[in-house]
């Protein structure tokens, strides 16, 4: 009777695991397969949402139990398979992809699974092992993705070989940005001032890791290309150097440095070594100095006999400045002024290192400022558009850096008359480490300086941002807070609460596997 | 071979400036033939010259970020026993060949229009719609082609080759000119300039036209006039169409105008048929049947004009056009199903080009003697 028990509970053990793994193996994809990024999503989804954290008690202390009452080990499971509640298990953002990489992982992390409940049920503790087992589901996929690292690397040098002799065949003049934020835009930029006068190919928008560089460069740069701009992005040391090892830059960007990424950096010093890795090698720098350590690194940069561009959104005198004032942009070339107002509406910084670059390709300074009026506006990026029923929507939806709010809070603040009702829609910031709560504190207390209603998404910020704004407001002050679930329920709250001639601004967006 | 039973590949995409085009024009193709539950594959050229198989049932948006989620590779074998489109080495290093008995040449613009996938289709023995190479050749030479239509007795604008280098040369007409491409589709690349030295700075600037360009006057008295034409199963030219401009800017229908904002040529604003005189009609139809028989037309190929409500001009042949020109015909309508059969029986007729031995009998190889005894 009792090993039937124990069998039946085992059983159920392995079921809840089964039912848990496609969740968090979605959130491994997410986070692009870093090794301890499912554990912390866990830790997140289990304890910041109360009924998560009262079903992960019961899990909890059924393992305990289990080890005397193989009946406990069933509450677990029935918890294990059934939550963290609002975690979705296919995803409405980005829905599981069963990739070749994922389907690698999934095998390797039901092993794991396999191995942990026969070892116990084998030592005579089947319940124990089962209940760990589904309660351990998170950490199992993260020591998966740890265990499968080394395979990845080893398939993806495949598709390398392949497009470092691509390069070296098509022969392009490889222009290489990185940056906290801004190197979508300034890439679209680059790709816009130069195009008119050489063939260039942009990689993609999100291909600036190693895998996606390799396939941009494989699947995009046909032959003939004159020049290739290249994104490169980083979560950790050492990744710059690695790309710029195979996509040798000729002229190399950093548009700025900021606190991004920091849950896995660390601090922005290591932000800043690992931006610095992609000018070792360029003949040719573009540095943003706005930034104190960009023109500290600029000057680094010219004492070892790099070519400098020091360019600025602030300081006339750099090398190459766009100010902004009025709602336009002053261009100004080593000192002189070459273009007195350009309707630009683009973060100037970025538009003066496109501009840097496009004069360091040679294309002559009058081709360059016939372009400059027309740049294409990135989606999602402070995007402007009438939504039903006359409201200004302003789409910052892929913004998630302290920097950007303020940018965006100030454009929120430049539209609509007096009495337009201005509202912030955001689910906070995100990856910013020990500082995430106080930044996010922070913006909503400039966002109650500049908006009429805060609706705060999700769970994610909830408490740092109800804070901050709460703190910020006037004694009996007129802003309205508005706490909901769901993008879907803010979106819903938009739609009945405004009207013609308001304004609302969406300032990022998170992924529905945050909670 | 039997058009509905036939195993049919449409091939679109390629190294060309129209690949994303292409692709829309292919997934048409593509889309009406698997409707028609006929046996047919997708053949998707990639930018950097890859071949790969594609379902049927994709969507442009699938290749917007390169070679959509899970297409299989391939390869091109020009010549030998293994000749064709081959399944890459797989498993125990076997190569499986893709059974295919007509390419449909969805590709626009580039090596696909140029004779270049011609080239080697020919080579590897593989039957497919649209121009021969040499056709294909003609079709994409601006000037050859105006040389061509000129010297048949076709009304034609002056048209002058624009080489890098040197100083500008005396065109004998008055600007403002327009700027086009020696090579190339017909609607990237194209420019208008007031006077001969700024055409001649044009040349370096623009990337589309350091291969080579032409200039023609720009007369803004001058609208397009588009009409469709094949010689399977019979001669035949569709109704006229007029092109309509939307981009208020611009001062020639441009890109952005054909195929940016909808289902490529096929969604572009125009009037159709065109409100023209019957006499400019007949004209332009005499003028089409004329270009039809120096351009060997074959597929559908769709021929452009200019016209100032009067007069005619003959302007380019477009050998593989956008959307396969299906919406052109519509007096008779022509359902897209049957041009597509049409020109897949044409390819299964015969090949584009015949190689021939004859004459190579060995006679000058016997009368040469010992070449090493002549060097001595």
């Amino acid at each position: 009777m009792s090993h039937a028990l124990r069998f039946a509970v085992v059983a159920l053990g392995v079921a809840s695991v089964a039912l848990a793994g496609p969740r968090w193996l979605r959130v491994a994809q997410r986070e692009h397969y870093q090794v301890d990024a499912v554990s912390r999503f866990a830790l997140r989804w289990w304890t910041r949402v109360p009924v998560n954290g009262a079903g992960l008690a019961v899990a909890v202390v059924g393992l305990m139990l289990s080890a005397r009452w193989p009946a406990g080990a069933l509450a677990t499971a029935v918890v294990v398979a059934a939550g963290p509640v609002g975690l979705s298990w296919r995803g409405r953002t980005s829905p599981l992809a069963w990739t070749r990489r994922l389907r690698t992982l999934a095998l390797v992390w039901a092993g794991l699974e396999a191995a942990a409940v026969a070892g116990g049920t084998v030592a005579g503790e089947g319940p124990v092992a089962a209940a760990g087992a589904a309660l351990a589901v998170p950490a199992l996929v993260d020591l998966a993705c740890a265990l499968t690292a080394p395979i990845e690397r080893l398939l993806g040098a495949k598709y390398v070989t392949r497009a470092t002799a691509r390069l070296r065949r098509v022969a392009p003049t490889v222009v290489a940005i990185t940056g906290s934020f801004g190197k979508t835009s300034t890439k679209g930029y680059v790709t816009h001032l130069v195009g008119a006068w050489r063939s260039v190919v942009a990689s993609p928008a999100s291909f600036n890791n190693r895998a996606g560089l390799a396939r941009a460069v494989n699947e995009h740069l046909a032959d003939g290309t004159e020049v290739f701009v290249a994104e490169m992005g980083a979560y950790d040391r050492g990744e710059i150097a690695q790309l710029c090892s195979w996509v040798r830059p000729d002229v190399a960007v950093i548009t700025a440095v900021g606190p991004v990424h920091l849950e896995r950096f660390g601090s922005e010093d290591r932000v800043l070594q690992a931006k610095a890795e992609i000018l070792e090698g360029a003949p040719c720098a573009v540095l943003v100095i706005d930034d104190e350590r960009l023109a500290v690194l600029a000057d680094t940069c010219a004492d070892r006999g790099t070519r400098v561009w020091r360019v600025s959104g602030l300081d006339p005198s750099a090398d190459v400045a766009a100010v902004e004032g009025d709602g336009v942009v002053a261009v100004w070339v080593k000192g002189e002024l070459v273009a007195p107002a350009v309707p630009v509406d683009a973060r100037p910084g970025n538009v003066a290192a496109a501009i840097a670059v496009a004069l360091e390709l040679g294309v002559p300074i009058d081709a360059v400022l016939a372009r400059l009026a027309t740049l294409p506006t990135t989606p999602h990026r402070l995007e402007q558009s009438t939504g039903p029923g006359g409201v200004t929507v302003l789409d910052d939806t892929y913004n998630a850096n302290p920097a950007g709010t303020r940018a965006a809070l100030a454009a929120l603040a430049r539209r609509g008359d007096g009495a337009a009702r201005r509202v912030v829609v955001t689910p906070g910031m995100v990856e910013l480490g020990p500082r995430q709560a106080e930044e996010n504190a922070r913006f909503a207390a400039a966002a109650a300086a500049v908006a009429t209603d805060l609706v705060v998404v999700g769970r994610t910020n909830r408490r740092a941002l109800v804070r901050g704004a709460r703190g910020a407001a006037p004694a009996g002050g007129s802003l309205r807070l508005v706490v909901v679930r769901t993008r879907h329920q803010a979106t819903e709250w938009v739609r009945g609460h405004l009207g013609t001639g308001d304004v609302v601004l969406y300032e990022n967006d998170l992924p529905d596997h945050y909670p | 071979m039997n058009v509905s039973t036939a195993k049919v590949a449409v091939a679109f995409g390629g190294p060309s400036p129209e690949h994303d085009v292409s692709i829309l024009t292919g997934l048409q193709a593509l889309r009406e033939l698997d409707g028609a539950r006929r046996d047919v594959t997708g053949l998707y050229w990639s930018k950097t010259g890859d071949w790969y198989r594609v379902e049927a049932a994709l969507e442009a948006a699938d290749f917007i970020d390169g070679v959509p989620r899970g297409a299989q590779s391939l390869q091109l074998v020009t010549g030998g026993d293994g000749a064709g489109f081959v399944a890459g080495a797989g498993r125990l290093g076997r190569t499986r060949p893709l059974p295919v008995d007509a390419v449909v040449n969805c590709c626009h613009g580039g090596p696909g229009e140029d004779g270049t996938l011609q080239a080697a289709l020919d080579l590897a023995a593989i039957a497919y719609t649209g121009p021969s190479v040499a056709a294909a050749a003609l079709g994409m030479d601006k000037l050859a082609f105006a040389g061509v239509a000129r010297a048949a007795g076709l009304p034609v604008l002056p048209r002058v080759l624009l080489a890098p280098g040197g100083d500008a040369p005396a065109l004998g007409f008055a600007g403002p000119y327009i700027l086009k491409p020696r090579f190339g589709g017909s609607s990237i690349g194209v420019e208008v300039v007031a006077d001969s030295d700024t055409a001649l700075g044009r040349l370096d600037a623009n990337p589309h036209l350091r291969a080579g360009a032409v200039v023609e006057p720009y007369r803004e008295d001058l609208f397009d006039l588009n009409v469709a034409a094949r010689s399977w199963p019979r001669p035949e030219l569709s109704a006229v169409e007029r092109p309509l401009r939307t981009t208020s800017a611009a001062e020639i229908l441009g890109y952005a105008d054909k195929y940016v904002g909808g289902e490529g040529m096929a969604s572009a604003p125009r009037q159709l048929p065109a409100q023209i005189p019957p006499a400019l009609t007949a004209a332009l139809h005499d003028a089409a049947r004329t270009v039809l028989r120096l351009a060997d037309v074959r597929g559908v190929a769709r021929i452009d004009f200019l016209s100032d409500g009067e007069s005619l001009f003959v302007n380019e042949v477009n050998t593989v056009p956008g959307s396969l020109a299906r919406y052109l015909w519509v007096d008779p309508p022509i359902p897209f199903i049957d041009l597509l059969d049409a020109m897949i029986g044409e390819a299964l007729s015969g090949p584009a080009a015949r190689f021939s031995v004859a004459g190579a009998d060995g006679t000058v190889l016997r009368r040469a003697g010992g070449i090493a005894g002549k060097l001595a």
